[in-house]
């Protein structure tokens, strides 16, 4: 595990552990507000609806999150529809009164001089904003908006988990955080929204949802899904030649023959290039 | 002008050409894949960025071949990428079988995907590393020093066209770039997906219509790819298609 990713993690199991409470989303919030000596409030955004704040570290900053809803005006309301961070950190600039030209004052006059909007989510699955705020007009460190990343990372695990209705372990959750980046899990995130006709938000809590339940890491679920040896089409079927558990993914799909068990749609052709023997048909001509 | 040159030349040309206003970063990252193929005379390139954590995720490729995204996806513990990026200097390794001891895993799993040699420029941004062009040759054989000169150029570029789009006046503006960019790449990975269920087709034929789609239309592949995995576009497999597997991206010409 990367150092800092492990000191931001942490600093979130420690607050909880001072709490005498389960990791919940808003220690991820005031952990993040700790590290960077800001403000900070979380807003959510419910299927379509406007975000709303779920949970502020203080008065000014819940109000702020509110106002920004409010006015649909905002780094958060921009970070929230844009791809990735939105950096203000001097609302006092031309620039800032120029896209903002209503919520920069109101902020400003509130004694907050910079505000930081950074999206809560991974690709299409939207949970939210992550949105700090701060007295001094001052700029972010590559190093500290790492760190604010690797926050707004744990605020979607935990918010993922929450929305699915899962209370994983402490280990669990660390441990799920760092097998999220692999290729298939985006991949198999797609596949099961259009198997169970959600979301992809919500599809990737089915898929965090079945790794815990079975214990598997979620990387090794997703590579399943992809290899069409588990589907969640009608319900959850796993099928019989991943039951085993201790296989590395090389090695699953050795019986690549075999008929995949599943009623409506049989895949048409399977050429992930998963299995070792499709190697050949894959080599580029030159 | 040797060929060698006009072709670099027309590369170079054709990727400045690329860095228009409002570009498609992850289009763009493709095409210099591309190219680099062609100018190395390599069999596939990726280019990995770096994320917030430290590890380098691959955002665009020459090819989208498995074995090309499973071989970037190693090198978050080690490979030629990761020393690229650690270093801030290029990679050079002619004989991949010479190297099981640099690389005991990353060196045994290219040699199975059928490589022989690898290399890796660094993208560069001041003393900073932002992440890294991985070279793939099916041949054993080293790069000579212009050929090197040109994958640094091309790495250059590639880090140019991320930034290009804002002055570099505020450093985190790079930080906002390398995000931008690595969730594109999460949901072109999520449309991919999708298509490869509803299509009932594999992940491979899903890419190759997703980017024919984009293309045709001329329309920027991640804003395709985010109106798929959100269920508002349906694409539907190229006319063209005959059945059984699709051949990759074939490099641009």
């Amino acid at each position: 595990m990367p150092a800092r990713a492990a000191g931001v993690w942490l600093s979130i199991t420690a607050l909880a552990r001072r709490e005498g409470a389960a990791v919940a989303v808003r220690h991820v919030v005031i952990a993040c507000a700790e590290a960077l000596g800001a403000g900070a409030a979380l807003s959510v955004a419910a299927d379509h609806r406007p975000y709303e704040p779920l949970f502020a570290t203080d008065g000014r900053s819940d109000e702020l999150a509110e106002l920004q809803t409010t006015l649909g005006e905002g780094p958060a309301i921009d970070a929230g529809q844009g791809n990735g961070p939105v950096l203000a950190p001097d609302l006092a600039l031309p620039e800032a009164q120029v896209r903002w030209p209503e919520f920069a004052p109101m902020a400003l006059a509130r004694g907050v001089a910079g505000v930081f909007a950074i999206p809560v989510g991974s690709g299409a699955a939207r949970l939210g904003v992550l949105c700090l705020y701060q007295e001094q007009p001052r700029a972010l460190g590559r190093d500290q908006l790492d760190t604010v990343l690797l926050y707004a990372d744990a605020a979607m695990i935990l918010a993922l988990d929450d929305r699915g209705g899962m209370a994983p372990s402490t280990a669990d959750l660390v441990g799920s955080a760092f097998s999220e980046r692999r290729a298939e899990v985006h991949q198999a995130t797609g596949m099961i929204s259009v198997q169970l006709g959600i979301s992809v938000t919500d599809a990737l809590v089915t898929l965090r949802a079945h790794a815990y339940a079975q214990a598997q890491p979620i990387s090794q679920v997703a590579a399943d899904v992809v290899g069409r040896r588990l589907s969640f089409a009608g319900q959850f079927t796993t099928f019989p030649q991943t039951a085993a558990r201790g296989q590395t993914g090389a090695e699953t799909n050795g019986n690549g023959s075999a008929s995949p068990p599943r009623g409506p749609a049989p895949p048409r052709q399977q050429d992930q290039g998963q299995d070792p023997e499709d190697k050949d048909e894959e080599m580029e001509g030159e | 002008m040797s060929p060698s040159d006009r072709l670099a030349w027309r590369a170079f040309v054709k990727v400045a050409d690329t860095l228009v206003a409002d570009f498609d970063i992850i289009e763009f990252l493709n095409t210099v894949a591309e190219y680099g193929v062609e100018l190395l005379g390599v069999s596939a390139c990726g280019i990995l960025l770096a994320e917030p954590a430290g590890s380098l995720d691959l955002v665009a490729a020459s090819t989208e071949q498995a074995r090309v995204l499973e071989l970037s996806q190693l090198q978050n513990a080690e490979g030629p990428c990761l020393d690229a990026y650690r270093t801030l200097t290029p990679v050079i390794c002619p004989d991949l079988a010479a190297e099981t001891g640099r690389w005991p895993t990353f060196a045994p799993a290219a040699l199975a995907a059928g490589f022989a040699a690898v290399h890796a420029m660094p993208m560069r941004l001041r003393q900073q590393a932002v992440g890294a062009l991985n070279f793939f040759s099916a041949e054993a054989g080293p790069l000579n020093a212009e050929t090197t000169e040109l994958g640094q150029a091309l790495a250059d570029v590639a880090t140019i066209g991320i930034l290009h789009e804002r002055a570099i006046r505020r450093h985190e503006v790079v930080t906002e770039q390398l995000q931008v960019a690595l969730n594109s790449r999460i949901v072109i990975e999520q449309a991919k997906g999708v298509l490869a269920e509803r299509l009932q087709v594999g992940i491979d034929t899903a890419f190759t219509a997703l980017r024919g789609y984009a293309r045709d239309r001329n329309l920027k592949l991640a804003e395709v790819a985010r109106a798929v995995a959100v269920g508002d576009l349906d694409i539907p497999l190229p006319a063209d298609w005959a059945g059984p597997p699709l051949p990759g991206p074939s490099p641009a010409g």
